[in-house]
């Protein structure tokens, strides 16, 4: 079943909201200074005013490095979002590989960046390889996403159109479907536009020479407060700017937005083929991983193959002492994954449906929620973890607000959805604002929560590991930092695909518990 | 030698039946010859199995049961050659074109030449003269419907199918349509189906009424229309036209009192 929204478009369309921005970034900036000049002293927090005496000096340096990373995050965002554009492409035009496809999309997705960042710097060796590829790597899934609802987003008419003059899926491709999909594209390159300068910083923790991620790490290894705040508050600027500057480029684009058909994202197929499915996906993999080592020849000495992993976490002497250092670094980072994650999710929902009940705070939120989602804020670990130390609080409030804003703005998103007819129906009953929330509002939010949930989990994972990794030196991210530079490549690479894997299962334990949800509360919705 | 695609052609279904997945009837054991070149008008309570029968015979959907030839080849055939058109009970205009963009796509999915005055000349045609430059949702139902009849004219098709097209257009605009359609189909010699609610309508545009059954689709009835051509208004509201318009309804009315016999299943 599909569900048919002609007023509510993507909300990339609706007007911003044209003073409610300003107001509460004033607000905002208020609180901070405020803030910052309590603490000052405390070697914390950054005020506002401090942040910008550091600019005003330093700003020679700034524009430096930010060039820089601006560079590898636009290379990034190119090939990341070509990359999902073909692979969508493909997917539409021969449909069967979609599943595929999307699978083995999803699992690259997982990779632990701060993993892969290290490997991709053996590979590479210095320069800016690895940024680009992690900036890549941080985009084409939350392009490709959309793209594969947007590609299928057209009524069946338009394709028997296309059909009735004896053409095929490469017209209805061009002629229809590209079209139809181009606000979903823009929407997903909304979110990558942030998520590359996220991917290039983090590729720049990797040791590269120059960039604003070098710099980061250099101020929190210096404990540089005034540094530290200067440097996230850049990198905040220009995911904001990056964000609005492809909303302002969207709307431009799409004057006259076509009526929008929302499909499940993804058909809610019987249990066996998504089996066969993560089987396909795993087979391939492997043989893609197999195979690159082999094609590109390799060094065996830090490139390990599935057979090596396979050795080092089964047959070799020290297995079971490689799966137990394994298992207790994992069992570190859930202790602070999954608090953070559920109270993200909670915290995102809890929010939107309050906001509905008052729908005058909902219109300075919105905007300000929708800017801070693009926001890296892996870039402010260290801050969190220098406001809330290096204990569990930091990280777990770390991953809940990574986990946070993409919920609240689906679901507040998802909350407005709620059916025009049905809505009036319930007026017709003079039912209250509570009874309409739980009647239509929540079931009617249900899909994008569960989107946002599961896009959470492989995000969710990044962020505990960056902290783990720059910060606390705890978990399975600081176990697979301190192998990359011991060059115990065994352990990474048993590390990558343990975390991948998992991370992988969580995204899919999110779409069995969406399904069952679903038929519980919402039938009409389930495909 | 590929065949012209605007020559108009009988069009034969034997047997004809579509069963859905979840195991609806919507069609069945239905035999049918329409006359290469004429109008003919199916009419049948909504969910009957109209729209079903349009696109089997148009080749978009596959038969359960039977087989469609048009001008004794299977419908793929005529799909190739982009020889007929479908006006579709959704207009399915694409919403990013102008109602000029969306005829010239026609044209160009079709592989036929845009030829600028004629484009110009159909929007006239059905009513639309300076809305060519208009986006569909700027347009009313009807107006939007008559886009798609345009839209459907603009390949000069031999086998033009109209799915409820004048639903949603006004009665002043429909009559005006009513005659002006006719015309064009006479001197082009294209084979019509029309599906419509109207029995008026039937009468007034078609050669030949098929009354269908309620769901499956069966024939109940087969009215030949002899008035002569170009016809009115007046015509259907004289004897004669009166006497078939009489025919039809009794014919309609018999068929959703329930289980009528179905003549023509033999
Ligand atoms: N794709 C489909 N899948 C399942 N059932 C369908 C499909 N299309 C039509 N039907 C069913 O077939 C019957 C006939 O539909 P249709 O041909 O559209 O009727 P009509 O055009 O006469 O109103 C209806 O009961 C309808 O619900
Ligand atoms: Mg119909």
């Amino acid at each position: 079943m599909t569900v048919t929204t002609a007023p509510a478009r993507p909300a990339i369309l609706q007007k911003p909201v044209s003073f409610a921005p300003w107001i509460s970034t004033a607000i905002l900036l208020a609180l901070w200074e405020l803030a910052g000049r309590q603490l000052s002293g405390t070697f914390v927090l950054a005020s506002p005013s401090e942040v910008l005496r550091y600019l005003a000096e330093e700003w020679r340096m700034m524009a430096r490095a930010l060039a820089v990373t601006l560079g590898n995050a636009a290379l990034g965002f190119v090939f990341g979002n070509l990359a999902a554009i073909a692979l969508a492409t493909l997917a539409s035009v021969w449909p069967r590989t979609e599943r595929v496809v999307a699978g083995l999309a999803l699992l690259v997705f997982c990779l632990p960046l701060v993993a892969t960042g290290p490997i991709l710097r053996v590979l590479f060796g210095p320069g800016d390889g690895p940024q680009i590829v992690l900036a890549a790597l941080a985009v084409y899934y939350t392009t490709l996403i959309p793209l594969l609802v947007g590609l299928r987003a057209a009524p069946a008419t338009w394709f028997d159109l296309v059909r009735s003059y004896g053409r095929g899926r490469v017209s209805a491709l061009v002629h229809v479907r590209a079209m139809a999909a181009l606000p979903y594209l823009f929407t997903g390159l909304q979110i990558a536009a942030p998520a590359a300068f996220l991917g290039a910083m983090v590729g720049e923790f990797t040791g590269a020479e120059r960039g604003m991620g070098v710099l980061t790490v250099r101020a929190i290894r210096a404990l540089d407060v005034e540094m530290t705040w200067a440097l996230a508050t850049v990198a905040t600027g220009v995911a904001i700017l990056a964000y609005a500057v492809i909303g302002a480029l969207a709307r431009r684009v799409l004057k006259a937005p076509p009526p929008v058909i929302l499909a499940a994202p993804a058909p809610a197929g019987a249990r066996s083929s998504a089996l066969q499915t993560g089987a396909i996906v795993t087979v391939l993999a492997l043989l893609a991983w197999w195979g690159a080592i082999r094609v590109f020849d390799l060094n065996p000495f830090f490139a390990k193959g599935p057979g090596d992993v396979f050795a080092a976490l089964i047959l070799a002497d020290d297995a079971a002492e490689t799966r137990a250092t394994l298992a207790g670094a994992l069992g570190e980072t859930l202790v602070f994954l999954l608090p953070g994650y559920i109270a993200g999710l909670l915290a995102g929902a809890g929010l939107a449906m309050l906001l509905v009940l008052m729908p005058i705070l909902a219109g300075t939120a919105m905007p300000l929620a929708i800017a801070l989602r693009s926001v890296p804020i892996v870039t402010t670990a260290p801050l969190v973890v220098l406001l809330l130390g290096r204990g569990a609080t930091g990280t777990i409030v770390l991953v809940a607000v990574m986990v946070f804003f993409p919920t609240f703005v689906a679901c507040l998103h998802g909350l407005r959805q709620a059916p025009g007819q049905i809505m009036d129906v319930l007026d017709s009953y003079a039912a209250g604002p509570v009874t309409r929330l739980i009647r239509v509002r929540i079931p009617a939010m249900l899909p994008a929560f569960f989107a946002a949930a599961r896009m959470a989990v492989p995000a969710s994972v990044l962020a505990v590991t960056v902290v783990e990794w720059l910060a606390t030196g705890a978990g399975v991210g600081s176990l697979m930092a301190l192998s990359a530079s011991l060059s115990d490549y065994d352990m990474l690479w048993s590390a990558v695909v343990l975390v991948s894997a998992l991370s992988a299962l969580g995204y899919a334990a999110v779409g069995a518990v969406e399904r069952r949800i679903l038929t519980l509360y919402a039938p009409e919705q389930v495909a | 030698m590929a065949p012209d695609p605007a020559m108009p052609a009988q069009i034969v279904c034997t047997g004809l039946g579509k069963t859905f997945g979840g195991g609806t009837e919507a069609v069945q054991a239905l035999d049918l010859t329409l006359a290469a070149g004429q109008t003919t008008a199916l009419v049948g309570p909504s969910g009957c199995g109209k729209s079903t029968l349009l696109r089997m015979i148009a080749g978009l959907e596959e038969p359960s049961f039977g087989t469609v030839t048009i001008g004794g080849a299977p419908p793929s055939e005529t799909l190739r050659h982009a020889g007929l058109s479908v006006a579709f009970q959704d207009p399915s205009l694409l919403p990013w074109r102008s109602v000029r963009g969306n005829i010239e796509l026609a044209l160009r999915l079709a592989r036929r030449p845009v030829d600028v005055a004629a484009v110009e000349a159909l929007i006239a045609l059905v009513g639309l003269d300076g809305f060519g430059d208009t986006k569909p949702a700027e347009l009313s139902g009807g107006m939007r419907q008559r886009a798609a009849i345009a839209r459907a004219l603009a390949t000069k098709p031999g086998l033009l199918l109209l799915d409820e097209p004048f639903g949603a257009v006004d009665e002043l605009t429909r009559q005006q349509l009513a005659q002006d359609l006719p015309r064009i189909w006479e001197a082009q010699r294209t084979t019509t189906v029309l599906v419509t609610h109207s029995v008026s309508e039937a009468v007034l545009l078609s050669d030949r009424v098929i009354v269908l059954s309620p769901r499956p689709a069966q024939i109940v009835a087969d009215i030949d229309i002899p008035l002569p051509r170009p016809r009115s208004p007046d015509m259907v509201r004289s004897d004669a036209g009166a006497g078939h318009i009489d025919a039809v309804f009794a014919a309609l009315s018999e068929s959703r009192a329930g289980s009528p016999p179905p003549m023509a299943a033999q």
